[in-house]
């Protein structure tokens, strides 16, 4: 057996990992000792790292400057009014307090000003691209072939692209047409797109069995969608599963007795 | 009781532990299976082999242990397409302090991998810089649209000296990484590796700047496909089928390899021939892993199938109305 540094430390991931999943069995001390570690490091680990990494080259860093050293022997001037962020910060804890927590609105104030300032940019980020990609064409331009044109060819058993200038033409003509299967793609979505849309209509009542039928159709498209969706976040999760268990079968193992 | 009732009331603790059997059994017998990759995770391929050689990548990595099954095949696979590229790169995370430690460990272990197998060995500083954690993604995009020198100053990176096993710190910007940086449209790619809705944040913030593409978790996957679909994200691998996907993109190519009737193993007529990765390991985590995946979606598929059937059989014997 090999006692490493790293076999330990694999091994102490074991025994978590072991006491994390003993909540499948049923409720129990080891479950919440490890539970209980488990946020107390979390918590310890992004207080320093928030330090580390933002807090003192971001804000103490530029309200002190920098002395010069070996590495940068430039000395920079420090800034004092980084200094008026740490009551403006602090002001958030005085929610705490029932005489003084208006004063916690102020720096959440600041938050939501600058978070709202930057929404109408990013609503058209977002959507615009979205709403242009979804305004798709559904009559198809030429029926001389039912699908897009293959662009490459069989040559002695192998599969090669096809030779210039017949290339670049089947390219003109799959750019300039619609082909019937890829209007037929086209409307299948614009047809679930619509009726899905429509069933988030609430503002006027929906009357006449059209309505009625685009409004159920969409709502099936819905549920289809969070049908898909949900299988695929069974997936991740079988695959945090094999993960765990590849850490016991192929890490520890390893490290432990083959001292890989 | 009869059999259809006890079917019915099988102890859950039995069923995990025949998963727990059944999957631990797989890894025993990683296996290549034939697949003919998403469009999106071909597309993630295309987009980055087409980078030329020696490009720079800004990697933002959102991820932790708690999604390792999917995100680290996923940052595995990048950083062997990275160091097979010659690219440089800065990562650093948005999301979650532990992330950029746990992106460390990954990319000590590829480049050690990597070092073995006789390539040349990525340094700190000099191939990729690792900037660690900014707290609130939506200012860090922000800031890194408005002004990249402003959102990442003060940050420093270790470089080696030239003396055999020595580091001195020195400014990111003084680093040969960021030489030709000075805004984020100067970056060639940005790779979002993530587990959570930080990849929408960077794509509102940053993706009529720089081109963007993501590997995320299956649960992210659905709500970025409308992204790619739009053209705001050129491509995505999603889950454990996004980690196999790529691995078998890096050993097959597009259009490239030929299987032994001379047909390509990868066909799309949306690209044309996009190569192999030429160096290096390309089948690992996910071949590991996609395998078991099946093992495990058929017992859960059976134990579906099982209660449903049990639940209809004990219904009918008793004579209610199924």
């Amino acid at each position: 057996m090999n006692l490493t540094y790293d076999a330990l430390k694999i091994t102490a991931g074991v025994v978590a990992m072991l006491a994390l999943y003993s909540i499948l069995y049923r409720e129990n001390k080891f479950y919440r000792l490890f539970e209980h570690i488990f946020l107390g490091l979390a918590a310890g680990y992004t207080i320093v790292a928030t330090w580390k990494d933002t807090l003192y080259p971001q804000w103490w860093e530029k309200m002190f400057g920098r002395v010069a050293t070996a590495d940068n022997p430039v000395p920079e001037p420090g800034y004092w009014l980084f200094a008026a962020l740490l009551p403006i910060g602090l002001l958030a804890y005085m929610v705490f307090s029932k005489k003084h927590n208006w004063m916690s609105k102020i720096p959440i104030g600041v938050i939501l000003g600058l978070w709202s300032g930057q929404q109408v940019q990013i609503w058209w980020n977002t959507w615009g691209p979205q709403l242009y990609s979804s305004m798709q064409p559904v009559i198809p331009t030429t029926f001389s072939s039912l699908s897009v044109p293959s662009t490459v060819e069989v040559v002695n058993g192998q599969i090669q692209p096809l030779a210039q200038p017949a290339l670049g033409t089947v390219q003109q003509q799959i750019s300039n047409n619609l082909y019937l299967t890829q209007a037929l793609t086209n409307f299948i979505f614009v047809i679930t797109f619509v009726s899905a849309f429509s069933y988030f209509i609430f503002s006027f009542e929906l009357k006449g069995k059209f309505l009625h039928g685009v409004n159920k159709f969409g709502r099936w498209m819905l549920m289809i969608g969070f049908g898909a969706i949900f299988g695929s976040t069974v997936m991740a999760r079988f695959a945090l599963v094999i993960d765990r268990m590849s850490y016991i079968v192929n890490e520890w193992v390893q490290v432990l007795f083959r001292g890989v | 009781m009869t059999i259809w009732e006890k079917m019915q009331k099988v102890d859950r603790r039995i069923l995990y532990a025949i998963l727990v059997v059944l999957v631990c059994g797989g890894l025993f017998f990683p296996s290549t299976i034939k697949t003919d990759p998403d469009p999106s995770s071909k597309s993630f391929y295309e987009a980055f082999m087409s980078l030329p050689k020696g490009s720079t990548v800004i990697v933002q990595t959102d991820w932790t242990n708690s999604t390792r099954g999917e995100s680290m095949g996923h940052f595995e696979n990048l950083m062997r397409l990275m160091m097979s590229g010659d690219h440089k790169f800065v990562f650093y995370s948005a999301a979650d302090p532990a992330a950029p430690q746990v992106a460390r460990t990954v990319i000590a272990r590829i480049i050690a991998e990597r070092k073995e197998q006789g390539f040349r060995e990525y340094k700190v500083g000099e191939d990729y810089i690792d900037l660690g954690f900014f707290p609130n993604a939506e200012a860090t995009n922000t800031s890194m649209g408005v002004n990249l020198r402003a959102a990442w100053a003060k940050r420093m990176s270790k470089m080696p000296t030239g003396e055999e096993g020595k580091m001195k710190e020195v400014d990111i910007w003084q680093t040969p990484v960021l030489q030709k940086i000075n805004k984020i449209e100067d970056v060639d790619m940005m790779v979002v590796v993530t587990a959570s809705a930080s990849i929408d944040i960077a794509i509102q913030r940053l993706a009529n700047k720089v081109d963007i593409t993501a590997l995320v978790t299956g649960v992210t996957g659905p709500t970025v496909l409308p992204f790619y679909q739009s053209g705001q994200v050129k491509g995505i691998g999603i889950g454990l089928k996004g980690v196999y996907d790529i691995e078998y993109l890096m050993a097959n190519g597009i259009n490239d390899v030929k299987d032994e009737k001379g047909l390509a193993v990868v066909t799309w007529n949306k690209a044309g021939s996009v190569p192999k990765v030429q160096d290096g390991t390309t089948f690992a985590r996910g071949r590991s892993y996609y395998g078991t995946l099946h093992v495990a979606l058929a017992l859960l598929i059976l134990a579906v199938v099982m209660g449903n059937v049990a639940m209809f059989a004990a219904r009918r014997r008793k004579g209610d109305q199924v």
